[in-house]
């Protein structure tokens, strides 16, 4: 069984030359590698629609997202710091494959360990890469920066703002070439998967979602940070081998727009689909533990005004939506709440989910579902009897939003 | 392929449409469906442009043909099939077969939730809600700005387009303005009618009233206006404007209907509502004919065989309500309307010093019945059945009448006149307690049994509304009335008669001047149109749309307080038997500080903003953002310091057109979308002023923006000179102007303005001086060969010369 932060592979040439580009992607294929950076779509596919788009002698680029958006979830810079060479293997091996010459290796501004450790790799590495250039492209910080189309954006030196998919990058990405988006994770498998097989790789996780994921456990836990973990282990697993405090009251599962389970809930498995029918993602891979004393609705407050100021402000569901939210909470938890709400926020949910331009808007809503529908009573009893369950909301606000009177 | 590739350079070029709908030939099609019709469109172009072609209505706030899609507004998402989200009609190119949904009940809320945030945000006023109240629109933040600025006969211009006699009306009208003031969410409303009662005054010095327009030239058309009333004196003086020839018949001897014989002295001077009059008789054409009664000394008939062309009938509502109370006959029970006429007439009045006067009703002429009384020195009880807060006259008036020392009563009906030795001894009333709301809102009184009691008196006036004398309506045809006696007239004011329209108290019933100004004004636009020879129910049609009430109307304000100006009153001690004006005007300064305290309240933008328009195409008329805390909302400065694009940030909704047409098709790229999430914006480089930009003042930007946050500045015309010794003929101003204002000539040497002194040259002098030299002066007019002596040293050669 083979594993991301084990051992380093064998130093030699990068890109496993001895494949042929066919047959790199033919044993992803096979090995049914998913992408690591949240969809989960899969990576055989994607370098199928690369290769199909670069026929017309369009080149494609290679963009490895190292990004981190969720600073709680440092998955890429633990890799980049672990295993450099591994990752640079991977970019090669992916250029390789779908016939690029550049690559980019994308990060966050404040990630400077990683970068410099990456740096030191990129030029020990130099003369294993062939006619491979890779580079180095900072990120403009925040958290919509590790978003698929900010990231091409940035590299065109635009203003980091989302762009409306389709078009995939695979078809057209950077300077409207067809590009190869994947996170460092995702890319970090193929050395081992082109060069020993799928079958180790297949070895862990589950049939639907084969291999392990870095996960990061944050929040009310005795030993916090990143683990590799098989996909299809519970998350009351992970929480334990993490070492979790008693009395846990809910799961945020996926980052900062991912959705709040309840603790009961430990018996969902890692996976992209369980994750889904629970009304969360896998995200950022965030697994926070959150203590019996928040309250939930307050942190789903929280959650929304992070995102509210998070927002790349291109799209109007996800830049308003998600100040307006924030407010409708902020009056909830203020004891300025009614019953009418409730429904308010679903319908606000919904549309966010639907008419948002890229992932940030439309996974944002999962805060709402997830907590209105495991904590509903909290709601309740901050709308109804106008008090906190576990004591904790202070009024920020005098003033809630009201229907507007025409003169 | 989407659009966003074919604006990389090296690509393949967008496709070409003209604008007009037509494909050219020869541009590969594609079949798509929307909404199960099967349209053309051209190959690689966004589903939005086809869906607009073909007539779909799919709406859009951050779309320009001229511009790659942004896809930020999220007005424009469709259902495609096999799409499991709607995706942006702008940005989605067409492909063969492609099945979508353009519009859907679904579509239509999440759109409209979309523009909910987009309005939650765009912290601006829309309409004024006092121009939309009062019945005659006046454009009251218009006059209020040129008063501030003490510019008062332009002021009075502007109110005169829609309402004559500004005067008159700062006295007498209830105000409906002010009572939806925005100023009054602040502190307290600005007093708007007293505004333009100043303004109305002050022309009323001048030897020639300012007109709104000059009079147009005579047309040989002539009208006849019956009743010299406030709806018919408007009507004469907006007819009369369109050059019509206007008489005004009354069968009282002198003009101003009930304003003069309704209205008393202390409210309303005679001299000076003659004075304000004169407006209408100083126009050509217009003449009055007093002592002349319809139906008494002259019919319709007579007019339209005498060689009037159109009748209007503005007879007003000079019959008083019955009490409908045994005793209403007897000798000291005074019709309200025929004691207010007799007293104005100078015809004496049964009341007098020490007479006890009982006034019935709680409209304005109850309160101008006791008033007037009280002032010929009476006691005076006025009594009412339901309460203060129900009464129809303005509060105003209510408090006046009880501090000049009426009596108010209130919750009491009359039962029946207590008679003695033949005439009135006292009224019987019955208490009465609020019960349900009737029709009107107003919660419908109900007697209290056993609560009779008398109050004794000498004169009973009843003040129970009026209705009109429509007894020669008998002797007419064509004149049609209803069961409340008003004349029937659709909405141009036509009656069943062609050539005959009709108007004011007549129509309407009893009501407000101003409301009687309205019909005036609009009667006298549909008698112009009729005069024109328009199909009148095409004009119904037009005023009927005109009258509609806006639906969105405010989204949020704010401003500091500033209190309102005191109008000067008359002191309640000298009021006593005195008929003095009790408004003693403001000055000057007062007027135009009054004026300064308006907000503004408008947008420059209303009818040409996009967002507006969506708003009331989806219903969006309220919305559920509204009042929360500041941290909710932007409140940004203006930026006035360019001198023709005013930014309004408060407005902008971040569609980002203003950022792509600067850099994409102007070149400047002055704009960018700065910083990340809810308070992000649209604006220059560290939000400097557009002057230090590379802006070329091209008003692209201004024409793009989908709402009011780029605007022109407004500004009072200026005249530019050119400093031809610093001139380098560079040709930057031609290029830049955006309104074509400087041009190039044949020979652009010739093409500077007030060269050899000239000042401006037409055209045509241009055009014909194609072979003159740059050293010849340019003959005026005529272009004969009159060559003066070389007058200046010659410009700099000619390019490749």
């Amino acid at each position: 069984m083979s594993r991301l932060l084990g051992d380093p592979p064998a130093s030699g040439a990068l890109g496993a030359t001895e494949v042929s580009p066919e047959e790199i992607v033919s044993r992803v294929e096979r090995s049914g590698l998913r992408g690591r950076g949240g969809a989960g779509y899969s990576t055989g596919a994607k370098l199928r629609a690369v290769l199909g788009s670069a026929a017309g002698g369009r080149e494609p680029f290679v963009v490895a997202n190292g990004y981190d958006a969720d600073r709680q979830s440092p998955i890429a810079a633990t890799l980049l710091e672990r295993q450099p060479r591994r990752v640079l293997d991977g970019i090669a091996i992916a250029a390789r494959a779908v016939g690029a010459t550049r690559a980019y290796l994308y990060l966050h501004p404040e990630s400077t360990a990683t970068r410099t450790g990456a740096l030191a790799a990129l030029s020990t590495a130099a003369s294993d890469l062939g006619d491979l250039g890779v580079e180095i492209a900072i990120g403009p910080g925040g958290f919509a920066g590790g978003e698929e189309s900010i990231a091409l954006a940035v590299l065109e030196s635009r203003k980091a703002m989302a762009r409306q998919r389709p078009p995939y990058p695979a078809r057209e990405g950077l300077r409207g070439r067809p590009t190869l988006v994947q996170s460092v994770e995702t890319l970090a498998w193929l050395p081992s998967i082109v060069r020993e097989g799928p079958d180790g790789f297949r070895a862990s996780g589950t049939a639907a979602t084969p291999g392990t994921k870095l996960v990061s456990v944050t929040g009310a836990v005795a030993r916090p940070g990143v683990y590799e973990v098989g996909f299809g282990t519970t998350l009351g697993t992970i929480l334990d081998g993490a070492g979790v405090a008693a009395g846990l009251k809910a799961i945020h599962v996926g980052g900062p727009t991912g959705g709040l389970l309840a603790a009961s809930r430990r018996d969902v498995t890692l996976d992209y689909a369980e994750l889904a029918a629970v009304g969360a993602h896998l995200g950022s891979a965030q697994i926070r533990a959150i203590p019996a004393e928040t309250c939930v609705v307050a942190e789903a407050g929280r959650l929304f005004a992070y995102l509210a100021e998070e927002s790349c402000a291109i799209c109007v569901p996800c830049r308003v939506g998600t100040k307006r939210v924030e407010g409708i909470l902020a009056g909830i938890t203020s004891g300025l709440g009614r019953t009418a709400d409730l429904p308010w926020l679903t319908e606000i949910g919904d549309q966010m989910a639907r008419f948002s331009l890229c992932g940030f808007g439309i996974t944002a809503p999962q805060i709402l579902r997830t907590t209105m529908a495991e904590f509903g009573a909290e709601y309740r009893a901050h709308i109804d009897d106008g008090r906190c369950p576990t004591g904790t909301c202070a009024p920020t606000r005098v003033r809630r939003y009201e229907r507007m009177v025409q003169p | 392929m989407s659009l966003l590739t074919n604006l990389q350079p090296g690509e393949s070029q967008l496709p070409t449409v003209s604008h007009h709908g037509e494909i050219p030939s020869g541009q590969p099609t594609v079949t798509i469906t929307i909404d199960g019709q099967e349209i053309t469109a051209v190959a690689g172009e966004a589903i939005l442009r086809a869906a607009q072609r073909a007539g779909f209505n799919v709406p859009t706030l951050c779309d320009d043909e001229k511009l790659a899609p942004a896809a930020a507004c999220r007005m424009c998402l469709v259902e495609v099939e096999g799409h499991d989200r709607p995706l942006p009609s702008c940005h989605l190119p067409v492909e063969a077969g492609m099945r979508i949904v353009s519009a859907s009940d679904g579509l239509f809320k999440e759109r409209r939730q979309n523009l909910e945030y987009i309005l939650s945000d765009h912290n601006a006023y829309c309409l004024p809600p006092c121009q939309v109240s009062c019945p005659t629109h006046i454009d009251i933040p218009g006059y209020l700005e040129l008063m501030a600025k003490g510019q008062h006969v332009e002021a009075a211009r502007l109110v005169k387009e829609t309402l004559p006699f500004p005067f008159t009306l700062g006295l007498v009208c209830p105000r409906p303005c002010q009572e939806v003031c925005r100023r009054g969410l602040v502190e307290e409303e600005i007093a708007i009618c007293q505004c333009h009662g100043y303004t109305g005054e002050m022309v009323m010095e001048m030897d020639q009233a300012p007109t709104p327009f000059p009079q147009e030239v005579a047309s040989g058309k002539r009208v006849a206006v019956i009743g010299a009333g406030p709806a018919g004196m408007t009507a004469a003086y907006y007819v009369a404007l369109k050059g019509h020839a206007v008489t005004v018949f009354d069968r009282l001897a002198k003009q101003g209907g009930m304003l003069r014989y309704g209205i008393p002295e202390y409210r309303l001077p005679k001299v000076k509502l003659d004075k304000e009059l004169d407006c209408v008789w100083q126009l050509q054409g217009t003449e009055f004919k007093g002592g002349m009664e319809l139906g008494r000394d002259f019919t319709v008939d007579d007019l339209l065989t005498r060689g009037y062309d159109a009748v209007f009938l503005g007879i007003g509502a000079w019959v008083s309500n019955e009490m409908r109370v045994p005793g209403e006959g007897l000798r000291g029970v005074i019709p309200a309307v025929q004691f207010l006429r007799d007293n104005a007439s100078g015809i004496p009045v049964e009341v007098g010093k020490g007479s006890r006067v009982v006034v019935l009703g709680g409209g304005f002429t109850a309160f101008d019945c006791s008033r007037t009384s009280r002032r010929l020195g009476a006691e005076v009880t006025l009594c009412y059945r339901r309460s203060r807060k129900e009464m129809g006259a303005h509060y105003t008036e209510v408090d006046d009448a009880e501090h000049e020392g009426i009596r108010l009563e209130f919750f009491v009906a009359p039962v029946r006149v207590v008679e003695r030795d033949g005439r009135v001894a006292g009224v019987e009333f019955q208490r009465m307690e609020l019960g349900e709301p009737d029709a009107s809102g107003r919660r419908r009184p109900i007697a209290v049994v056993g609560s009779e009691h008398v109050i004794e008196c000498d004169i009973v006036i009843a003040a129970f509304g009026q209705t009109p004398d429509l007894d020669f309506v008998k002797k007419e045809q064509g004149l049609r009335k209803t069961r409340r006696d008003t004349i029937i007239t659709n909405a141009a004011f036509v009656t069943d008669r062609p050539g005959v329209f009709a108007g004011g108290d007549a129509v309407i019933g009893a009501s407000t001047v101003i409301q009687c100004v309205a019909q005036g004004k609009l009667a006298a636009k549909a008698i112009d149109r009729f005069l024109a020879g328009a199909d009148m129910a095409e004009v119904a049609k037009e005023i009927a749309a005109e009258e509609e009430v806006p639906e969105l109307i405010d989204i949020v304000p704010y401003k500091p307080e500033e209190p309102q100006v005191r109008m000067p009153f008359l002191p309640y001690a000298e009021r006593v038997l005195s008929f003095e004006l009790i408004e003693k005007g403001y000055n000057k300064a007062a007027a135009e500080k009054e004026a300064g305290r308006c907000l503004q309240c408008v947008c420059p933008d209303v009818g040409r903003c996009d967002l507006q328009r969506l708003s009331l195409e989806h219903k969006l008329t309220d919305n559920r953002f509204h009042r929360a805390e500041p941290v909710d909302y932007h409140d940004y400065e203006y930026d006035l310091t360019h001198d023709f694009i005013l930014r309004d940030l408060n407005k902008c909704i971040n569609c980002t057109q203003c950022v792509r047409i600067c850099k994409d098709v102007i070149g400047a790229d002055c704009y960018g979308l700065m910083g990340t999430g809810f308070d992000s914006i649209v604006t220059t480089p560290f939000n400097a002023s557009l002057n230090f930009t590379d802006c070329v003042s091209c008003g692209a930007c201004v024409e793009t923006c989908p709402t009011g946050a780029l605007m022109l500045r407004e500004r009072d015309l200026t005249s530019y000179e050119i400093d031809v010794v610093r001139c380098i003929y560079c040709g930057d101003c031609v290029e830049v102007c955006p309104h074509g204002a400087l041009g190039e000539t044949p020979n652009f040497e010739l093409s500077t303005y007030k060269r050899f002194g000239v000042t401006v040259l037409s055209k045509e002098e241009l055009a014909g001086a194609r072979t003159w030299k740059v050293s010849e002066q340019i003959p005026l007019g005529g272009h004969e060969d009159t060559r003066p002596p070389e007058i200046r040293p010659p410009g700099p050669p000619p390019w490749g010369a």
